[in-house]
């Protein structure tokens, strides 16, 4: 459904129809959707397109300044993302960019008409992301990132690159700021004869794409998702404000929580820049406390939240 | 990151905000005291909730404020140690609480002005305020609508040019000291984003200058990988990749009564063929005596961990420093040639793939007389 949709039918609609559309976005991923590489002549364009492509993602083109004309892990190769859009119809981004150089892919990718975007990049300066998040918002698409490993829905597409080994097809729908505590997550699961209807990486950063709250809707809606996985971390309002959302939507779908940074050092970001802690706010305590109240149910140990998946499909 | 409130004041002068005269003591016996008194000391340190840790002091003679000195230097808070104290003249006023931020939900600037400042208004944030476009237009009508005192409306509208200039994320003064003729800021808290700081020189000077203060952004910056040290007696090493895996490494362990030594996120795919980094973070690990373990975490999406492997084994060899035992708990790509690479090179090396059983060789190692 997604590759039927362009910036030119979306552009102009409400609030409420873009959330939608982002319930399709995301959900109406397939193997027919058409996807470009942007960055792609880099170390990890290169890479992650050939691991994408062997995934059974519908890699169509890649976008590279210098190297237009020439073909990397067997896509045509283009020199911005207009001409990519306009010679393979692709509606989807993933951009392998550095960090200073994402704002302007991001604009570049939605002013082509790319109606979601997925972008990699560790260290993105908080006032960039604002703009890409204005950009998107203006432009009716949907952002990933700024600092993600990317989505997946597993045994059909994935856009960056969350582990193979971690991802099997299943009905747990997982979200997670860290990559990596989601990676030990959607392993333990897997290993546990359990997979994943739809997996999303927000990424750590304090500004950013699609944050907890605005995929909630998405996950409620997936026919595939029986259970929500929440991966959060201290700092930023996130859990708080995801935890407000389960509540007001009501959901039937039971929402498990688990939560980074209990022993984070105040006034420090631990290694994520929107994990950072100062004064109440953002602490686990407290993120804890609102998920709890709101019906979630929140795991001390990774182990717990396993074993409570196991037991949720019994 | 969050500024000691000395930098934060030092943006705010250099960006027209009044700051009271002050001074930063490091040793008890500080040079001459700023005015004639009474004068207010208080620990620098990048945490909040000073003033009711007694990290704040007034102090109506210079033998009170050597006295604060004394008590407040060396001490710790919040996992912090006191290594200088502000002390500055004091000022009166009504007292106000201002602030600028970035807004992550909404994509904005929030602006949010109480005219009664004070340390229970610390609570206020998300939510509260005025919401604007980041932009210096739209922030000063924010302002022009909001706030009545031209004193006030001033400070606001340079706090807001430093917040959007300066690639801030958090301005925020409480209490703001408001007369009739001036605003003073009384307090800084300043939060900082590292990722901009290759196009912020001034920001990161402030960095650059206190390498004790900012122990944890300077090895960020000098060795491009994040090492937070978060209990100078801990007992574990971490030597992890993955920002939220360490810090549920780190809250697991810490349940279990052991006591982690630091965070870790190495990022192994940025390790480019060189041992370097393990040696780094081996070497800060080794520097404190009560080391006892250290557990190599890492699960391996994309890296191959055999190249891993090798190059923990090289850092190991380049670390006679270090004589504690190694766990490496390692998963994902290359696992069994990782183990391999371990058993020829580093045999002392226990490998395991399942972290609980990892840990319990952790917990063994602590325990060993």
């Amino acid at each position: 459904m997604i590759a039927g949709l362009s910036r030119a039918t979306i552009a102009g609609l409400s609030r409420a129809t873009i959330a939608g559309l982002s319930h399709a976005t995301i959900a109406g991923l397939s193997r027919a959707t058409p996807v470009l590489v942007q960055g792609i002549a880099g170390r990890m364009g290169r890479t992650h397109a050939a691991l994408m492509r062997a995934y059974g993602t519908n890699i169509v083109a890649g976008v590279a300044v210098g190297a237009p004309g020439r073909e990397i892990a067997g896509v045509p190769v283009f020199a911005d993302c207009a001409a990519a859009v306009a010679a393979t119809g692709a509606v989807v981004s993933v951009a392998m960019t550095p960090p200073a150089e994402t704002l302007a892919a991001a604009l570049a990718a939605f002013a082509a008409g790319i109606v979601l975007l997925v972008t990699v990049a560790e260290g993105v300066p908080a006032q960039d992301a604002l703009r890409i998040g204005l950009a998107a918002r203006a432009a009716g698409a949907v952002w990933i990132g700024a600092s993600t490993p990317g989505m997946a829905i597993p045994g059909q597409v994935k856009l960056g690159f969350l582990p193979d080994v971690a991802l099997r097809p299943g009905s747990f729908g997982l979200m997670s700021k860290s990559g990596t505590l989601s990676y030990e997550v959607g392993w333990r699961l897997a290993r546990a004869g359990l997979g994943q209807s739809l997996w999303v990486g927000v990424g750590g950063d304090p500004v950013k794409g699609m944050r907890f709250p605005d995929l909630l809707p998405v996950f409620l809606a997936d026919p595939r998702t029986r259970v929500i996985v929440l991966v959060g971390e201290v700092g930023g309002t996130e859990e708080e404000d995801c935890a407000a959302a389960y509540a007001a939507l009501g959901g039937d779908k039971p929402l498990f929580a688990l939560i980074a940074g209990q022993e984070a050092k105040e006034g420090v970001a631990m290694g994520h820049a929107g994990a950072l802690v100062h004064g109440a706010s953002g602490t686990l305590a407290e993120k804890t406390r609102r998920l709890e109240a709101a019906g979630a149910r929140v795991f001390p140990s990774i182990e717990a939240l396993v074993q409570a998946c196991a037991a949720a499909t019994d | 990151m969050l500024l000691i409130e000395a930098d934060g004041k030092a943006l705010f002068a250099a960006g027209g905000i009044a700051v009271p005269a002050g001074i930063l003591a490091t040793s008890a016996d500080p040079p001459s005291l700023p005015g004639a008194g009474p004068w207010i000391v208080k620990a620098q340190l990048p945490a909040g909730g000073r003033g009711k840790a007694g990290l704040v002091r007034r102090c109506a003679s210079a033998a009170e404020v050597a006295a604060a000195l004394r008590a407040m230097l060396g001490a710790t808070h919040k996992g912090h140690r006191v290594g200088a104290c502000l002390i500055e003249s004091e000022v009166t006023g009504v007292e106000h609480y201002l602030a600028l931020m970035l807004d992550p939900a909404r994509y904005g600037v929030r602006l949010i002005h109480l005219a009664e400042g004070g340390v229970d208004v610390e609570q206020a944030g998300a939510g509260q305020g005025v919401l604007c476009a980041p932009d210096v237009a739209s922030i000063d009508a924010a302002i022009a609508a909001a706030i009545a005192a031209p004193a006030v409306a001033a400070a606001a509208r340079a706090l807001g040019r430093m917040l959007l200039a300066r690639d801030l994320m958090l301005a925020e003064i409480n209490p703001l000291f408001v007369t009739d003729t001036q605003a003073v800021a009384g307090d800084a808290k300043v939060v900082v984003d590292l990722n901009a700081l290759d196009r912020q020189p001034e920001v990161a000077r402030l960095i650059e200058a206190r390498p004790e203060a900012y122990a944890d952004a300077h090895r960020k910056l000098h060795a491009g990988f994040d090492y937070v040290e978060i209990d100078p007696d801990g007992q574990i090493g971490l030597l992890t990749t993955g920002a939220g895996l360490s810090m549920m490494l780190i809250d697991e362990l810490t349940a279990r009564g052991a006591r982690p030594l630091n965070f870790c996120d190495i990022r192994t795919s940025m390790l480019r063929g060189s041992p370097e980094r393990i040696v780094a973070a081996l070497g800060w690990m080794a520097a404190r005596p009560s080391l006892r373990v250290v557990l190599v975490n890492i699960f391996a999406g994309i890296t191959d961990l055999a190249e891993f492997a090798g190059l923990l084994a090289d850092a190991l060899a380049q670390s006679p420093g270090l004589r504690v035992p190694v766990v490496a708990r390692l998963i994902g790509r290359g696992a069994e040639a990782a183990r391999q690479v371990l058993g020829e090179r580093a045999p002392g090396v226990a490998v395991e793939d399942d972290l609980d059983a990892a840990l319990a060789l952790v917990a063994a190692a602590v325990r060993a007389p």
